[in-house]
């Protein structure tokens, strides 16, 4: 492995050494890469270059070249993200997906990935993945990625980073409007209006979206994605009340209703049902901002945010109620920041605040609240233009678990003006999250029950009581509920940024997560009078994510641009290698029946992942015709899916390539042509390659074409 | 059959022969070596239909009306497994669960026997526990499959010996993702050593 990198990296050096020699920079320079501007790193504005953090930026720039409406497919094209279809959802075996698909960072599952909007976090996980169509893309400013811990500033969940989606701020008076039409009939109705008056300045922005959902596999009744239609509005008011203050006032509304219409067996009969899914996610944030002096500011917000999800599906032959599933979540925030001292040189920014969420679900046991305290504390310290060092920590109280101390330190050194190497260890956590630990659900069909880890005391005695488990088993021992513990992870990450010239940065991180207190479902030693099981969770497993990340832009010039990226990945179960080291894990041929012991090098790691990702991006831009091209391409490597075609060999890891996915390339392009100053056209075509796997990766339709006629009025 | 052992005995025969002229001592093989039978059985997909029973002397399926008897060894339903002893039937039946390969073993121990308490399925001789028992569930494929490198070493109703792995787990009678399917077949090999002894 260490060989390969190293080969990959001469090559590119290699190739780079011969780009920069061939081509001579051009007069107009393009800014240096590295000089935008970021917050999510530090909570206040840095440059890139400032920041010890592997971080990357994609620009409305990008997004608006891609022409695309949906954040997943531009968060796809990135170094290192692939989107994760959850197994539970995939294993409907294409049926619709109801747990959707997610971003897979640095190895590790959507849940560990923070989304936030404007630095405050979407809820409403869905089996532990946020649904990123929540979000419209047509007023993002700049999307933030940050990859490794970055719990010290923004608490749970930030394991392998933080995706900050930052929405536009209104700086003079335009209005646009866009609309875009795709294949399977897809509609998308874009607005926006920013209006600035003296010192107030307000941004109107809403989006229709709907389309017909599509079936890629017609042998089964239903489509595999159901047709549906998405409502955004947002606004944002700032107000500057004078050089001291500033009010910063926004709200967020969407809602998305899904036309669910599929077959079922009940009683092993077929029965068609139909009905809706109506998912509503609202947010109002409000921020004060007061600038005692140059060198003292206080920031004071409260963030309010609810999501539910409710379906309702009707049995077709008598109209009658089949299943109805409600989940409501809210979550209140307010929080204090103080940031003290001389940004970037000598910044100290510390924080506190207070959560309240609440849960109500029709699968969770009655209302679950859960408060949590929080402070935080960050130093960035500059020694003599050459090294930057950002030290912080956070400490969240919960009232369900014990406190959890997250620290980290960050250091950049300049070893040259153009050459930043950049190091980071922090520690993330995770906290269980409502359904591991409040769950109350039986499944109506098959009769399992699972339980929450803080229900299983009451759900225990309440299955005895009603005669689902045999009075003669003594639940006593098992009656209790258990505290789960935080996931926790230490992430390491160190690499360098390599400005080559003006136009041309070359960046590699390596990065390192260890994980443990892995929260897994296991079952009780006894079973209901069904002869169902019983399970709950448990913190079990320890995991680990290591490998590269690297990438290379490329401004040609203000025409003609490029950016390439690759990630090796090496994801494993530290309990399996010492299973296989110890000698204990076996596995069994299913064509032969020949049984043997696993070795080291057969056990391929976690299912799911791939070992290697590469993503690339060209833009040309001919001014003569004022027409722009915008491509770009995803590899996703070969991974393992756990029973692929029915394969089991009895080891329950990845350790046979019967269970090897194919790697499959995502390739897409636009041309976008101004007619005027006001009216652009845009044509594409996205999975040119018409890429499809109806059943792993259900969330891709073939080759897809779209036009989009862009309006946009500028005083 | 009579034609194995004769030549078995002619073996044996030549074996002590060369033993008695020979300087090193080799161990006699058995009398009587158990021979590896594969098979296969369904069952309903159901933890409530009752249970198939399987005699390992005659190789076969024993109807269940004989349920009250030595006739059979182990009887299976869904993921249980029952022993033909005590709380499960009249025969001296036990059980073991052994972690390695089927094939290296050569003797079945003599002690350390489990046999069910208890008629409740979930506290059977044998652990049927979702991931503590002798299978893996995949709970988004449903797919069952027997834990590799896990097999059973059996005192049968009748106090002989036999070993038997399950191979694979299979399903018919599947409609999809919604309904579980109807049958579940069985497919395992076994090797029972009629002579009595323990040796395979």
């Amino acid at each position: 492995m260490v060989k390969n990198l190293l080969n990959i990296f001469i090559f590119t050096i290699a190739f780079f050494s011969s780009v920069s020699a061939q081509l001579k920079p051009s007069q107009d320079s393009t800014g240096k890469l590295l000089d935008e501007i970021v917050v999510t790193a530090t909570r206040t504005e840095n440059k890139v270059s400032n920041i010890p953090l592997p971080i990357q930026v994609i620009s409305a720039k990008n997004i608006q070249l891609s022409g695309s409406q949906k954040l997943i497919d531009i968060l796809q094209m990135q170094t290192g993200l692939v989107i994760a279809n959850n197994p539970l959802g995939t294993a409907l075996q294409g049926y619709p997906n109801p747990f959707g698909d997610g971003i897979q960072m640095q190895g590790l599952d959507p849940a560990y990935t923070l989304i936030l909007v404007d630095g405050e976090p979407l809820i409403g996980r869905n089996a532990g993945i946020i649904n990123l169509a929540r979000i419209a893309i047509g007023n993002i400013k700049q999307i933030e990625i940050i990859r490794g811990p970055a719990t010290c500033l923004y608490g749970s969940d930030a394991l392998a980073g933080v995706i900050n989606i930052i929405t536009e701020e209104p700086v003079k008076n335009s209005a646009s409007f866009q609309t875009h039409y795709a294949t399977n009939n897809t509609l998308g109705l874009t607005g926006e209006a920013n209006i600035v008056h003296k010192n107030m300045a307000l941004e109107l922005f809403a989006n229709r979206y709907s389309s017909d959902g599509y079936d890629l596999d017609k042998t089964i009744y239903g489509k595999t994605v159901d047709p549906f239609i998405d409502y955004t509005a947002n606004a944002k008011l700032s107000y500057k009340i004078n050089d001291k203050n500033k009010f910063t006032l926004s709200t967020r509304f969407f809602t998305e209703t899904q036309f669910n219409n599929y077959q079922i067996f009940p009683e092993s009969q077929p029965e068609i049902v139909k009905g809706n899914t109506v998912e509503t996610d609202a947010s109002l944030f409000g921020r004060l901002e007061h600038k005692v002096n140059d060198r003292l500011t206080f920031i004071g917000s409260v963030y309010t945010t609810s999501y539910s999800n409710n379906a309702s599906v009707f049995l077709q032959k008598n109209d009658s109620l089949y299943e109805k599933i409600q989940l409501a979540d809210f979550l209140l925030r307010p929080e204090l920041q103080v940031n003290i001292g001389k940004n970037p040189s000598s910044l100290f920014v510390t924080g506190a605040g207070y959560n309240y969420e609440n849960i109500n679900s029709t699968r969770y046991a009655p209302v679950s609240g859960m408060s949590s305290g929080y402070i935080f504390v960050q130093k960035q310290i500059q020694l003599k233009g050459k090294t930057n060092i950002i030290a912080g920590a956070r400490y969240d109280k919960n009232t369900l678990y014990p406190g959890q101390l997250s620290p980290k330190i960050a250091i950049a050194y300049k070893l040259k003006p153009n050459f930043i190497l950049k190091g980071s260890v922090g520690a993330g956590y995770k906290a269980p999250d409502f359904r591991q630990q409040f769950l109350n659900f039986t499944n109506s069909l098959v009769g399992y029950t699972l339980l929450g880890a803080d229900e299983l005391s009451q759900g225990l005695y309440m299955l005895q009581k009603t005669g689902q488990i045999d009075p003669g088993i003594n639940i006593a021992p098992y009656a209790h509920n258990l505290q789960l513990s935080p996931e926790k992870s230490i992430g390491v990450n160190a690499g360098f940024d390599y400005t080559i010239n003006t136009h041309a940065v070359f960046m590699v991180n390596f990065f390192r997560n260890d994980i443990s207190n892995l929260i897994e479902t296991y079952n009780l030693p006894f079973n209901k009078t069904n002869n169902q099981a019983i399970f709950s969770y448990m913190n079990l497993d320890k995991v680990f994510t290591e490998g590269m990340e690297t990438n290379l832009s490329y401004n040609f010039n203000r025409n003609f641009s490029l950016s390439a990226g690759y990630q090796y990945l090496a994801a494993k179960d530290k309990e399996v290698l010492q299973q296989i080291k110890d000698g204990k894990l076996y596995k069994r041929d299913p064509v032969t029946y020949v049984t043997t012991l696993v070795t080291k090098s057969e056990y391929k790691g976690l299912y799911n992942r791939s070992k290697e990702n590469a993503n690339l991006r060209f833009q040309y831009h001919n001014i003569f015709y004022k027409t722009t091209v915008f491509i770009t391409a995803k590899y996703r490597g070969s991974y393992g899916y756990s029973g692929l075609n029915g394969f089991q060999d009895g080891s329950s890891v990845y350790d046979d390539d019967r269970e090897t996915v194919n790697g499959f390339v995502l390739l897409n392009a636009t041309v976008s042509k101004k007619i005027d100053s006001r009216w652009e056209i845009q044509g594409g075509i996205e999975n040119i390659l018409n890429y499809t796997n109806k059943l792993l990766m259900p969330n891709i339709f073939g080759r897809t074409y779209f036009i989009n006629v862009n309006f946009k009025l500028k005083k | 059959m009579t034609t194995l052992k004769l030549s078995v005995l002619a073996c044996a025969a030549i074996v002590t022969g060369l033993m008695s002229c020979g300087k090193e001592e080799v161990p006699a093989p058995p009398p009587n070596p158990s021979v590896t039978v594969t098979d296969s059985i369904e069952v309903p997909f159901s933890s409530t239909a009752s249970y198939t029973l399987f005699s390992f002397k005659n190789g076969a399926v024993v109807a269940n009306s004989d349920s009250i008897s030595t006739d059979w060894d182990f009887g299976l339903t869904y993921v249980n497994f029952i022993v033909n002893s005590h709380a499960s039937g009249p025969g001296n039946g036990g059980v073991i669960t052994e972690i390695g390969l089927y094939d290296t073993l050569s003797l079945a121990p003599a002690t350390g026997y489990a046999y069910d308490t208890t008629t409740n399925a979930t506290q059977l001789a044998i652990n049927n526990g979702l991931t503590t028992g002798w299978y893996n569930y995949d709970l988004t494929t449903h797919n069952l499959s027997p834990k590799a490198g896990l097999y059973f070493v059996f005192r049968t109703a009748d106090n002989h010996y036999a070993k038997m792995e399950v191979l694979s787990v299979g399903y018919s009678g599947y409609n999809g993702p919604n309904s579980p399917p109807t049958t579940l077949i069985y497919k395992f090999q076994y090797s029972y050593q009629s002579d009595g002894s323990g040796n395979f």
